[in-house]
């Protein structure tokens, strides 16, 4: 856990601080409009995927606020 | 470009009040027909899933999703799934071949030093909408809900998300809540736990709650990186326990089975999650990359990383194939155990589920998508290969167990095949 | 130990957000005393000069094939163009694409009637500090900016056309 707290606080201060001051122009936002670039450009297989390992593994957690809902065998 | 004019009049930088938009972020593109008319997707996805010699899974989803000039979308999807097949009880190998009946009246059977295993079958049917309203310039509200039903689980949840777009949509802040009432009703009755199977008389349907909270910011980092990074609390509380699920008695030195009880989870659990995900567009390429790492107070910690490559084979045709690579592992929970020494005392808890165990999985598959040419729509084909394995070389047993393959391999193929058409 | 550690990332995520560029706008200053940035940029048929649309009213437009509600204002744009036009209203459309392919595929499906001027490497919507795609800008006779719009939205079209109207009646 702490290990990832860590790594989590490094990120965001590269987040939040030095990537700033190089602000992305809106005009230069054409490769980051295309669908693929979408942080879930799949929406469609990442729900197939979170039912298939949400069955089958001891842990689940991602981006939806979604609860569970399957007694999967 | 050449810029004619005084530097005076060439830029108007920090004078002009120019309000943000509320359109289009840049993960968030909003489609809409030129003449203003509602734009709609239907997205179909269908799952074939096979593990060996155990469960079979087709799973079929329709989604519809309209979206709004305004921003505004509705999306509602209907999926059915249909399981046959067989999963492992918890049991140990016996020493000889076994047959014992499960409270739901199946029969359970297993050779000799083979993992046993319960057959089952059900249908699944589950429906969620969707509402997402973009207001007041810089926000998006999201209101979900979902139902699913199948032999003995019933589920009703809910959620809202609410989403603002900061300086000039280069971070976004989404923060989201989420209630799920699910209702377990076991085949044969509820069993008490740690027992023979006896069923509880009088007990009806079991209760199950889940609370979930999110929370993530994303940040476009360089015009061609964005990244996020999401922590979410989910809390459980109720009937957590598998009813199908048993543990094995041994003799203390033989190591034969000599009977079994069911399993007994907690009644409460807390999960907590942070993933990071991260989008890089390269020349025409674009990767996928995230990692997860998870925590409960089941003693459960996982740590789960995600890398996928699109490759745009031909982008004027829009081919692309995305090979995928997932890897998982995760610590036991407190309570897992292979089996008991018979006559020794029982805790409280204990499972022998294996996936509560230490378990790790491997993903290894890839995506192509294409277009017909003359007709409308995109069609995405994935074959995935996923081996889960574990490791039993600690495991609690004594006698001829020590022989047997406690934890064998998992090898499950998965086809699903995609449609997406925009009317 | 774990529920406390994890309120801490929390913070950090909510500070974080308010660590970013200075923002671009500052009140105070009326819109209409600003001359508005001048261009030269290639169009479909030659050179789109600013200091030539003098005595126009002029409504300039920034956007890019990439942007949908920018594709979604091009309707809207060819009405007031048709509407206006012959009241003195120029409609001067800047594409923003990095790839002029991109932007013909675009408008070999939507041919625009009004002008289309191209700046692939974006140093006039620099200079008019364009916040958003689209923005647009009307601008009076005397190059003077009237107005500026961040965003396309439907339901304020009406507004928009209402200071065209005004601007041409003048």
């Amino acid at each position: 856990m702490r290990i990832a707290g860590v790594a989590l606080l490094v990120a965001l201060a590269g987040l939040s601080t030095g990537c700033a001051a190089t602000a992305v122009k809106p005009w230069d936002r054409d490769l980051l409009a295309k669908k693929q670039m979408r942080l879930i450009h799949q929406p469609m297989l990442n729900a197939v995927d979170d039912h298939v390992y949400f069955s089958k593994e001891g842990s689940t957690g991602g981006m939806d606020a979604g609860g569970g809902g399957c007694g999967c065998n | 470009m050449q810029l004619a004019g005084p530097p005076r009049t060439s830029s108007v930088r920090s004078r002009l009040r120019v309000a943000a938009c509320l359109l289009l972020a840049s993960g968030v593109p909003v489609l809409a027909h030129a003449d203003g008319a509602p734009i709609n997707t239907l997205d179909v996805t269908t799952l074939l899933y096979g593990e060996k010699d155990r469960a079979r899974v087709i799973e079929p989803n329709v989604r519809v999703t309209r979206i709004y000039p305004d921003g505004q979308s509705f999306s509602g999807q209907l999926g059915i799934d249909v399981i046959t097949g067989a999963s492992p009880s918890g049991a140990l190998p016996s020493g000889s071949v076994q047959t014992t009946t499960t409270p739901s009246g199946n029969r359970t059977s297993s050779e000799q030093g083979a993992t046993p295993l319960t057959s089952f079958q059900d249908l699944r049917v589950s429906f969620d909408g969707d509402w997402t309203r973009p207001f007041l310039r810089a926000f998006t509200s999201t209101l979900g809900l979902r139902v699913s039903r199948e032999k003995d689980y019933r589920s009703v949840g809910a959620n809202a998300k609410l989403s603002v777009d900061l300086m000039n949509k280069l971070t976004i802040l989404t923060g989201g809540l989420g209630f799920n009432h699910d209702q377990v009703d076991p085949v044969g009755g509820t069993h008490g736990g740690l027992g023979d199977g006896t069923v509880i008389p009088g007990r009806g349907v079991n209760p199950k709650e889940v609370h979930t909270a999110v929370l993530g910011v994303s940040r476009i980092i360089t015009r061609r990186w964005i990244m996020a990074v999401n922590g979410s609390r989910t809390s459980e509380g109720g009937y957590l326990t598998d009813p199908y699920k048993v543990i094995s008695l041994m003799d203390g030195e033989s190591g034969l089975t000599v009977g079994q009880v069911t399993e007994q989870r907690p009644s409460t659990r807390v999960r907590k999650d942070i993933l990071t995900t991260a989008a890089y567009h390269l020349e025409e390429d674009v990767i996928h990359a995230s990692y997860r790492y998870y925590w409960d107070d089941w003693g459960v910690k996982s740590s789960t990383a995600d890398v996928k490559y699109r490759s745009e084979v031909d982008p004027d045709a829009h081919v692309y194939v995305e090979p995928h690579l997932r890897y998982y592992t995760q610590t036991p929970a407190d309570f897992f155990t292979f089996g008991f020494v018979q006559g020794a005392a029982l805790p409280a808890y204990a499972t022998s589920d294996y996936r509560l165990g230490p378990l790790r999985s491997v993903t290894l598959g890839a995506t192509v998508g294409f277009e017909l040419s003359g007709y409308p729509g995109e069609w995405t084909v994935r074959a995935e290969y996923i081996r889960q394995y574990g490791d039993a070389s600690k495991a609690n047993v004594t006698g001829v167990q020590k022989q047997f393959e406690l934890f064998p391999a998992v090898n499950i193929g998965t086809v699903v095949i995609g449609y997406s058409l925009d009317f | 130990m774990h529920s406390r550690l994890f309120l801490l990332p929390i913070t950090v995520l909510l500070a974080s957000l308010f660590i970013g560029p200075p923002n671009a706008s500052a009140g105070g200053v009326g819109a209409d005393t600003l001359a508005a940035p001048r261009f030269a940029l290639p169009g479909l048929h030659g050179l789109v000069v600013s200091d030539s649309l003098r005595g126009k009213v002029v409504y300039v437009d920034f956007w890019a094939s990439w942007c949908e509600p920018c594709r979604r204002s091009f309707p809207w744009l060819k009405a007031m163009h048709e509407k206006y036009g012959s009241k003195g209203l120029v409609v001067v459309a800047i594409n923003l694409d990095k790839e002029r392919r991109a932007a013909d595929d675009f408008l070999k499906k939507f041919t625009p009637p009004f002008t289309i001027a191209f700046d692939p490497e974006g140093k006039s919507a620099e200079a008019f500090d364009v916040s958003t795609m689209p923005s647009s800008f009307l601008i009076n006779p005397t190059g003077m900016i009237l107005s500026t719009h961040a965003g396309f939205d439907l339901k304020r079209t009406g507004e928009i056309e209402a200071e065209i109207q005004g601007a041409c009646s003048k």
